[in-house]
């Protein structure tokens, strides 16, 4: 148990393992449609939890990481499009990813962690870059197809649905782990550190940023990855991926699920894919509900406003006071004089 | 020399709709510290209530009032009941002002559709004139005329009037302001509106020169109107609007000699900018 963390105990173990089980067999007994939304959730919990290294570790906010994830996905379609749908060419993507990703994060970071930079300049321009790229890719015909969208064939491995699932469900858990891991490590520390008091940390004799720089880049290529699987999962990539929507879903997902908790961004993503989908089926009854952005954006106001922690933050809220409470309780049962 | 002209024209104008835009964000910034990540929808719906209005009543003034009014309004209830639930939060502001933008930019696609509707330019705006083999487009010689006058009726307000007196202060030291008396909170609340209020004079304005309005604007001149802040210095007025003279002409030469730059152009200018000179390139942006 130790490669999850330190704060783990037998019943958090015991209550994963049997939802590691329940999702196991999760395939043998339900229809197609919900085995792509369990595997859509998998790969964008990975997206989000690509996000929240930033925003919840950092306190960066960046608007453009959708060029990660949008990126990984036209990496792999124009490599199988261009060269064919096999394995090797798969790792190819990854290792292309993890370049462009790496690059892309560190000329992003570049221009804007500026030392004395404030967050709002850091915000505004994240959001210009992101969009540049994004035009980028729709003035360039020749390979990404512009606006239409690039259709692609996959390799052979990836075509079974059913095992699908179980590789997005194991590229998850394998994501969380090394995610998880990074934030454990002393470069996480440091991290967590900038976020509480970056001129402490930075008193402390931290570089504080080259850690933003290296969380920029953690983020970029897991975001990347993330992207690739999900260019297979849909056998299409288009510019939508690249968009500002696109990285605002990420920011909703650690939004709702809570920010700095790294597992909020799964309970985020879970929700409000489950939320989004449950609208979508209500399209039938008023078609108000088509429009799933007034929705996906009050809900954003409203946990902004009301539960600027998140669920999972809320949870270890009300968890902490319980504790405290019972505490308390011991002590004044001990000292009954008090 | 004439396409140099035409192209210093065409320049200016386009940079005097970014400066109405680019301006209710800088001095929002300069006075409250909040970045508005929901101009965009601002300066949409100042495009469609114009639109709309324009359509409907076949005055182009009468749709010009519409929109600044109505989104001046539209200002007011973003201040009043979001905007200032999270003031000295930076990341929450951006966040908040982010989720408005999502919604009522697809509110825009809900009530007037998401494809284009086109519009076109009043009889006395729309002809051109031939000057010594320089063809001016009337309309564009209107717009610089319109962003030259708001810049001078904003830059004296601010500089010459009790008013801009008390909001000059309040960007220095918002509590001493309150310590003398003076509600700034609701200075507060008009300078959001009446930054608000520019956008949608934008929005309106700019739907006739491209000759139709669409929902996807408001993203686009947000991210050439945050550049230009960038470059002209959060908060410094002045900085905006040299910037927007300079991105405008530069958008135009860009566009001429090679298109296929236009937008990576804007963009390699910031950064440049960021690299040499990060206090932007006219003076000292104000740090909150």
């Amino acid at each position: 148990m130790k490669i999850l963390g330190r704060d783990m105990n037998k019943k958090k173990a015991i209550s994963l393992l049997v939802l590691f089980v329940i999702l196991l067999i999760v395939p043998k007994f339900s229809s197609y449609t919900t085995l792509s939304l369990f595997t859509r959730i998998f790969i964008l919990s990975v997206y989000a939890m690509s996000y929240d290294i930033l925003r919840g570790y950092t306190g960066f906010i960046n608007l453009g990481h959708a060029i990660f994830f949008g990126g990984g996905a036209y990496i792999g379609g124009i490599l199988f499009k261009q060269i064919k749908p096999s394995m090797p060419v798969f790792i190819l993507a990854i290792l292309v990813t993890i370049l462009y990703s790496s690059i892309g994060a560190y000329l992003m970071g570049k221009i804007s962690l500026r030392k004395g930079g404030s967050v709002l300049t850091a915000t505004m321009i994240t959001l210009a870059l992101g969009e540049i790229v994004r035009n980028t890719a729709e003035k360039w015909r020749s390979v990404t197809n512009g606006s239409d969208g690039l259709t692609f064939n996959i390799p052979e491995f990836f075509q079974d649905r059913y095992l699908y699932y179980y590789i997005a469900l194991f590229f998850l858990i394998i994501m969380a782990i090394i995610l998880k891991k990074f934030i454990m490590s002393p470069s996480g520390r440091v991290l967590l550190a900038i976020r509480e008091n970056e001129q402490r940390a930075e008193f402390l004799g931290f570089d504080t940023e080259k850690f933003k720089l290296i969380s920029l880049q953690v983020a970029g290529i897991a975001g990347g990855l993330s992207g690739i699987i999900f260019g297979i999962f849909n056998r299409f990539a288009n510019t939508e991926l690249l968009s500002t929507n696109q990285t605002i879903n990420a920011l909703l997902y650690t939004l709702v699920g809570g920010t700095g908790t790294l597992y909020g961004g799964i309970v985020g993503t879970t929700i409000v894919t489950l939320f989004q989908n449950f609208l979508l089926n209500l399209r039938s009854i008023h078609p108000i509900f088509e429009r799933w952005l007034i929705f996906s954006g009050a809900l954003y106001v409203a946990v902004v406003l009301f539960m600027p922690k998140g669920i999972v933050g809320l949870w270890l809220h009300y968890f902490q006071n319980r504790a405290k409470k019972v505490k308390e309780a011991l002590k004044m049962e001990s000292n009954p004089s008090e | 020399m004439d396409i140099f002209l035409t192209l210093v024209i065409n320049g200016l104008s386009e940079g005097a709709l970014i400066f109405l835009m680019a301006s209710g964000l800088s001095i929002i910034c300069g006075l409250m510290g909040v970045v508005n990540f929901s101009h965009g929808a601002l300066f949409v719906w100042g495009g469609y209530t114009f639109v709309w209005i324009y359509r409907m009543t076949n005055s182009f003034v009468l749709g010009i009032l519409a929109a600044v009014i109505s989104v001046f309004i539209l200002g007011i209830i973003f201040e009043k009941f979001f905007v200032n639930k999270v003031y000295g939060n930076a990341p929450a502001q951006i966040l908040i002002t982010l989720g408005l933008q999502i919604v009522f930019t697809d509110l825009v696609r809900l009530l007037w559709g998401a494809t284009p509707i086109a519009v076109g330019r009043p009889a006395y705006l729309a002809g051109t004139t031939i000057i010594a083999g320089v063809t001016i487009v009337h309309y564009r010689v209107f717009l610089i005329v319109v962003g030259l006058l708001v810049a001078l009726i904003v830059g004296y307000i601010l500089s010459h009037s009790k008013t801009g007196m008390i909001i000059r202060a309040g960007v220095q030291r918002p509590d001493m302001v309150q310590a003398l008396g003076i509600n700034i909170k609701l200075y507060f609340t008009i300078v959001f509106a009446a930054g608000a209020a520019l956008a949608g004079l934008g929005g309106a304005l700019y739907a006739p020169l491209v000759g139709n309005v669409v929902s996807t604007a408001g993203a686009y001149n947000q991210i050439l109107a945050f550049i230009v802040v960038v470059i002209g210095g959060l908060g410094n007025f002045v900085g905006t609007a040299k910037g927007c003279i300079f991105l405008g002409i530069m958008g135009a030469f860009v566009a001429w000699f090679a298109p296929s730059l236009a937008v990576v152009a804007n963009v390699g200018l910031m950064a440049i900018v960021l690299a040499f000179k990060p206090e932007g390139l006219f003076g000292t942006a104000v740090k909150k």
